[in-house]
């Protein structure tokens, strides 16, 4: 774009991650002159989310060795006498292993005769002129590059670049693939042969769908839309920090939320669901009359425990499971205390750490419904945006594609003072702060990186069945062996705005010890089937079905020191990308961490100034005479609306 | 009493074609010329009246996020209207309406009601649009169009009015989805998206 960059700001912001945008919004809200710049073309950075299509173009970029240096004016020439030059990294180089397995039916007509029945409905239910482009896509034919990235978008658009690469490598994979995954011996599904059905979307769209309903990739690839894949996952525990800071800052208008609906277990090969709520526990099946009053009896305890020194005080040098063995409860009510309530392992917490814990989730529950957590709705990768926004409404200008090729460093005072950009371009800023993915490997060379592992799934229906279809839930898996961690399952239907009706999305996420895929596949095959075309038709299928799956690593730099980074000056910062918890408390406490020091004994995010205490210049408007009667034709519905101060939202009353 | 239905209206177009002085007009019967191009209010609201139901207009403002095509996906979720403002008398916010209108199909909800409005319609001496090939744009498109003057009040109400009709009635399956929660209100509380 022709237009051009001031060239002076108080704090550049270079990353859009969730602390990053944090950190702009309240700098931008105290007053700060904000630049906030991405060299991506989408919000988020590691905690982005994206369309099913969008996830593609991700991975290729990721698949594809190819340093795409474009020539960017050089900035060497610019760096004068007194000045040094701290060079950014051109490539992000935090997501490795990175495999797509496609097991959902491909439409192509080579397998039509074992498929028929359900060929003829696939023919119907993708009729838009895409279709072609779609089926073609998913094969590992040579020509099909331009279709994946169009064929979402039935409006035609002109296709992108050829998306290729990821499927039809993995292809080879997927087809293997299929005999690795064993029978295992478990039993998921408690409900009936009905519940196969159950998810076939109810409303519009299903006119000519098959009885059972069968998502084919091609389905996949135009309802892509629909999907918002989020790299990261993570909920957001309702007295956590994020949460209380969006209410604080207002910044939750932008947003809404789902609840987290149930707490499930992986038990003896059973996914079961885990009462933690008071009722929960009263009406639970599954526990006995003694049970139910001894587990009452354990989570009251825990909600004050600090009060009750006496009762857990020579356990403090034990681990919580050891503890909880001490305490009455059956080992049906320890495993769920300790996996799906405390949500920690049988080595790694203290007793005071799993009862904290414990207490922490109790007390979120109830606050917004039977679980401690929310999702937001299309995903998690909306809360950076959201921050974003605040942001530019407070006047922080945003540039998206916009690389920043090295920090200006004044060698005479140490201090960083500009930045020069993919267009040759100097900005002058008194503070920097830097995702730290943006450094290259100079300024990193000693620096240390822990792994997260990571799934995706698109899956046909729930690991646990129930009345209603739209269920999210969390599933802690607990590590089988000693040395690796627990994983941890969020599944999410589709009235979370993340996927197409008729599919669940299903993340999985641990700490890597390995690559994503072996620290998570034995994981997967014990929850669910791939999809395959042979099912006879009135045979039980025990386990919800694979469609589609990725694995990746992500590299996690949440605890890494900021000494350990070579020659920082002091007025540049680093955040952190995701970190494995399930939480974002880590995000928040970074954000103001960083924030107190770029603006020392400012408020952090407060809440915009109440539009109703603006006063209005001459306006007959009377403050307090709001709404509801809504006399139309008169010019405003409430004098909230000044442009006085330009920062006149409505505030959620 | 009629119901009231909250309805989120997204602003799109190129910088300085008059966005924010459309919605200050329509929201407040104002006119500012000193509008900060960047700075304007995130989102105002004004409900008006549509057969048998009330609706309130949600106007988000883009916050300058336009400037270097940098608006995030979350500004169009729940729309249900957009309204796509260019300049008459600069052929080249034109030409950039296709880029936005390509954008909202992308990012924006399915079924979401397109509005174009050919702004600055006062200063028609100058005129580089023609109003014909808007008209047929906006057909191509199934938008609505209209040219407004944010300056003169003209059109503007009837920009708005326009939205109200093409708005589908309240569709009573809609609420099966619902329970959404939105945050920072005393109590939980159950929440309509707007569309």
């Amino acid at each position: 774009m022709a237009d051009n960059l001031p060239s002076e700001f108080d704090v550049i912001v270079i990353g859009t991650g969730l602390p990053e945008s944090i950190i702009a919004a309240a700098c931008s809200r105290s007053g700060q002159r904000v630049l906030h710049v991405d060299s991506r073309s989408y919000y988020g950075g590691n905690w982005a989310s994206f369309s099913f299509s969008g996830l593609l173009s991700w991975l290729r970029e990721y698949q594809e060795d190819s340093d795409i240096v474009n020539e960017s004016p050089a900035w060497q020439e610019q760096i004068l006498e007194n000045e040094e030059a701290i060079a950014l990294s051109r490539k992000d180089k935090t997501i490795q292993h990175v495999k797509v397995f496609c097991y959902a039916s491909q439409d192509s007509h080579d397998d039509i005769e074992e498929v028929g029945a359900l060929q003829k409905n696939h023919a119907s239910v993708t009729s838009a002129n895409s279709t072609e482009a779609a089926d073609s896509a998913c094969l590992p034919a040579e020509d099909e590059s331009l279709s994946t990235v169009s064929c979402e978008m039935p409006t035609g658009q002109t296709p992108s670049s050829d998306p290729e690469h990821a499927i039809e490598e993995n292809y080879v994979d997927a087809t293997g693939d299929k005999e690795n995954h064993c029978d295992d011996k478990t039993c998921m599904s408690s409900t009936s042969e009905e519940a196969t059905s159950e998810n076939v979307p109810t409303a519009e769209d299903i006119a000519e769908q098959p009885k059972k309903n069968r998502i084919t990739y091609s389905q996949i690839i135009k309802e892509g839309r629909k999907f918002n894949i989020d790299l990261v996952s993570k909920v957001l525990y309702s007295r956590g920090l994020l949460i209380d800071l969006l209410i604080k800052s207002n910044v939750s208008r932008y947003a809404e939320f789902k609840n987290i609906t149930r707490i499930l277990a992986f038990r003896e090969g059973r996914v079961e669901q885990v009462p933690c709520s008071r009722a929960d526990v009263f009406n639970s099946k599954q526990l006995t009359m003694v049970e139910k009053r001894m587990l009452m009896k354990f989570l009251t305890f825990c909600m004050e425990f600090e009060e009750h020194l006496d009762e857990y005080k020579d356990y403090e040098e034990i681990t919580f499971s050891e503890y909880l063995k001490t305490q009455k409860l059956t080992p049906n009510l320890q495993y769920f205390v300790l996996h799906s309530i405390a949500m920690t392992s049988e080595t790694t917490s203290s007793t005071i750490d799993g009862l904290k814990a414990t207490k922490n989730f109790l007390q979120c529950l109830g606050r917004y419904g039977n679980t401690p957590f929310l999702f937001p709705l299309y995903g998690q990768g909306e809360l950076p945006q959201c921050f974003c926004r605040m942001c530019a409404v407070f006047g922080g200008i945003y540039c998206l594609r916009h690389s920043v090729q090295c920090l200006v460093v004044d060698k005479e005072s140490g201090k960083c003072k500009a930045i020069i950009d993919q267009f040759g371009q100097r900005i002058m800023s008194k503070h920097f702060l830097v995702e730290d993915s943006y450094f290259s490997e100079t300024t990193c060379s000693h620096v240390q990186y822990r792994q997260i592992s990571r799934a995706v799934l698109i899956t046909d229906r729930s690991v646990l069945q129930a009345d209603s279809d739209q269920q999210i839930s969390i599933l802690t898996v607990p590590a089988e062996e000693r040395g690796t961690s627990a994983v941890r399952v969020i599944e999410l239907c589709s009235s979370t705005m993340t996927c197409m009706k008729g599919t669940y999305l299903v993340h999985l996420t641990c700490t890597s010890s390995k690559t994503a895929r072996e620290d998570l596949e034995p994981v997967v095959q014990k929850l669910f089937t791939p999809y395959t075309e042979m099912e006879i038709e009135n045979e039980e299928v025990e386990k919800p079905r694979l469609l589609w799956a990725l694995y990746f690593n992500m590299r996690d730099s949440s605890d890494v020191s900021r000494n350990s980074y070579n020659d920082l000056p002091s007025n540049v910062y680093v955040c952190s990308g995701p970190d494995c918890s399930l939480g974002n408390d880590n995000a928040v406490k970074q954000a103001e961490t960083l924030f107190q020091q770029i603006c020392p004994n400012e408020d952090f995010c407060p809440p915009p100034p109440n539009p109703e205490d603006i006063i209005l210049d001459g306006d007959s408007l009377q403050p307090g005479a709001v709404d509801s009667s809504a006399v139309p034709e008169a010019n405003s519905e409430t004098p909230k609306e000044t442009t006085d101060l330009g920062n006149t939202e409505e505030p959620s009353v | 009493m009629m119901a009231i239905r909250e309805l989120k209206v997204c602003l799109l177009g190129d910088t300085g074609v008059g966005k924010s002085s459309i919605v200050c007009r329509f929201v407040q019967d104002h006119f500012d010329h000193n509008i900060s191009p960047t700075i304007g209010a995130s989102f105002m609201t004004k409900t008006v009246p549509c057969g048998s139901e009330l609706h309130k207009f949600l106007i988000w403002d883009t916050a300058g996020q336009e400037r270097f095509h940098s608006l995030a996906p979350m500004y169009y979720r729940g729309s249900a209207a957009a309204v796509i403002v260019y300049d008459i008398t600069k052929q080249d916010s034109f030409h950039t309406l296709k880029k936005w209108v390509k954008e909202l199909k992308e990012h924006g909800p399915e079924n979401i009601v397109m509005a174009i409005a050919g702004n600055k319609c006062d200063l028609s001496d100058i005129r580089e649009v023609p109003l014909k090939d808007a008209k047929e744009y906006a057909e191509s498109i199934g938008a609505i169009v209209v040219e407004t003057s944010a300056k003169n009040a003209i059109n503007i109400e009837e920009l708005f009015q326009g939205i109200s009709r093409q708005i589908p009635p309240l569709d009573p399956h809609e609420n099966e989805n619902n329970g959404a929660i939105k945050l920072g209100k005393q109590t939980m509380q159950a929440s309509r998206r707007c569309c």
